[in-house]
């Protein structure tokens, strides 16, 4: 008996101590987002009226031109910049992983090095170097005599730059750490039978590092999709990204409605892309357990 | 009989060494790459730098055309500086207070008491990650409007703390789970209380993680500039959020340019403890991976 109440005490201590996080958990993530799904499909409750279901909210979205526009565009972008980070980091993680040489020691704190920049001052820094006028475009007045240096500053160029400097280092973090669990002995193995170093990577290296490679993926669109600072410093007036749409239709229209409308959209269109992350995180947790 | 494929006399060598050309060639992406990264990355950073100490800077010019520290005195003399600083130090002490007393105890239970679901609960912290934040920030915003918190302090640390949890429940937790039991019991063999053991053997195993933990929470509060806009103004105004303005009505350009380098103080503190995190994978154990 004594143990079983000794086993008790134990459940219940654990349950006590996390149940302050998972309350913040549930009021602040799951409440709000939860009610926002429910509402948008709601009508209009008026007293003595009961609610009833409608997708009202959703066709006002897509009758919306501009609405439309900014989805299409969030989403470009999200694909765009996604697609180059992994054109720009794999190289740099290949390289990481195979080079001890003190090049490489350089490079990859170069390469960790936004992981230390807030979104904020990266936007300000970015204006000063590749803006009009900038460093950049002086540079290249004054040192070439080239005065047709267009900026990326308030262009779609512009935002997705930004992106992948910002999104660069938990993508070289996360390939590196992935590609050094791929021993050297396999690849060898591979090369010693003759295999091309193309064929090596996309046969040998790739599926060892699924894993890694899905999460960077998720958390990559998932980042970019839900951004906010860059696109509404660095972006154009129109399209808008979802974020920046958001934040003025909430603030500067006070649609609360609208920005609820378009808050669940964006969690719809991310949710498949939610579920493979979680997916694959706790699929490796089962694997371990 | 294998047939080396780079035989000797075909190895150029460098200062004496024999190198392999594909070592040859590998570093000379190093060199690429160290190349490309310091002007996409070094190079908007040295340029927010210079401004900061420009007390003039005619266009066109490389470098500021006279230097001074004039500007630091008027930035630093500011009103809404001199009430913004305070306002973002006193609010991520106070995030990342609360966040370590609500998440410490729970990351201790999730890997020391094993009680049913325990998993499963664990995982629902991805759930921060798995939706785009900002959407999650709208939702949130609808519900504080509704609470009268848009605008008020506990609004703006409620959902600054949103972005804790993950970390701060994610690394103590694998760290309390890589303790070494033998030790405590042996603690405990000798007579040692159960709380000497915590305090002399628990904790300073732990440490490392839980420090990077704190200062990686309180950092990326310090930084965090979206919720804290969009559920803080018009009557909280944190030094990232001042950012915003700054950029967008482009006052002075040194103000701008002091302010980025007083918020990027913290960060440095934590690019000088980055080896050990990153060495680790304290950092990527914050994201699933």
């Amino acid at each position: 008996m004594a143990t079983r109440s000794r086993y008790l005490n134990t459940l219940f201590a654990g349950y006590a101590l996390i149940a302050p996080p998972l309350i913040i958990l549930v009021l602040l993530i799951f409440y709000p987002a939860g009610q926002a799904i429910v509402r948008t499909v709601m009508t209009d409750q008026e007293v003595g009226i009961t609610a009833g279901l409608t997708l009202d909210r959703y066709f006002n979205f897509f009758a919306d031109p501009i609405a439309r526009s900014n989805l299409w565009f969030t989403i470009w972008v999200t694909v765009v910049t996604t697609a180059l980070l992994f054109l720009v980091c794999f190289p740099l993680s290949l390289y990481l992983r195979f080079s001890n040489s003190r090049i490489a020691g350089i490079v990859q704190v170069l390469a960790l090095f936004p992981l230390f920049v807030p979104g904020v001052i990266l936007a300000f820094a970015l204006i000063r170097y590749l803006g009009p006028r900038g460093t950049v475009d002086t540079f290249l007045r004054i040192v070439f005599n080239y005065t047709g240096f267009v900026t990326p500053y308030l262009k779609p160029s512009g935002i997705i730059f930004a992106l992948v400097w910002d999104h660069i280092p938990f993508t070289v973090l996360v390939l590196t750490a992935g590609l050094r669990q791929v021993e050297d002995s396999v690849i060898e193995a591979a090369r010693d039978v003759g295999a091309s170093g193309l064929r090596v990577f996309f046969q040998i290296v790739l599926p060892l590092i699924q894993r890694p490679l899905l999460i960077v993926f998720c958390l990559n669109m998932i980042g970019i999709f839900g951004s906010f600072t860059i696109p509404y410093l660095l972006g154009p007036a129109a399209p808008q990204m979802m974020g920046v749409y958001m934040q003025q239709t909430f603030t500067d229209y006070l649609d609360r409605s609208g920005a609820e409308t378009q808050a669940v959209l964006s969690f719809l269109i991310c949710s498949v892309i939610g579920a493979l992350y979680v997916r694959t995180v706790t699929r490796r947790r089962g694997e371990r357990a | 009989m294998k047939i080396d494929p780079t035989p000797a006399y075909r190895q150029p060598t460098i200062f004496g060494y024999r190198i392999s050309t594909r070592t040859l060639r590998r570093e000379a992406f190093g060199i690429f790459a160290l190349v490309a990264l310091t002007l996409i990355i070094i190079g908007p950073m040295m340029t927010v730098f210079l401004w900061a100490f420009a007390e003039r800077w005619r266009q066109p010019a490389l470098l500021p055309t006279e230097w001074g520290l004039s500007y630091w005195y008027e930035t630093l003399a500011r009103n809404d500086i001199t009430s913004a600083m305070p306002m973002s130090l006193g609010l991520a002490l106070t995030v990342t207070a609360l966040s370590a007393i609500i998440c410490l105890p729970a990351a201790y239970a999730f890997a020391r008491i094993n009680f049913p679901g325990r998993q499963g609960l664990l995982l629902s912290f991805l759930a921060v990650n798995a939706f785009p934040r900002f959407g999650l920030y709208v939702t949130i915003a609808v519900v504080f409007f509704r609470l009268g918190l848009v605008g008020t302090l506990p609004g703006v640390i409620l959902i600054q703390l949103v972005n804790t949890l993950l970390t701060m429940i994610w690394i103590p937790t694998s760290a309390f789970q890589n303790i070494d039991r033998a030790l405590e019991e042996a603690a405990l063999d000798v007579g040692a209380g159960r709380l000497r053991v915590f305090f002399q053997i628990t904790l300073p195993q732990v440490f490392p993680a839980l420090a990077a933990a704190l200062l990686l929470t309180f950092v990326s509060t310090f930084y965090e500039a979206q919720g804290a806009l969009i559920i803080g103004i018009p009557g909280i105004r944190t030094m990232a959020v001042l950012m915003y303005s700054y950029i967008n009505n482009q006052i002075v350009v040194q103000y701008g340019a002091v302010i980025s380098l007083m918020l990027w103080l913290p960060s440095l503190v934590l690019l000088s403890f980055a080896q050990k995190f990153l060495r680790g994978n304290t950092v990527s154990s914050g994201f699933g991976v």
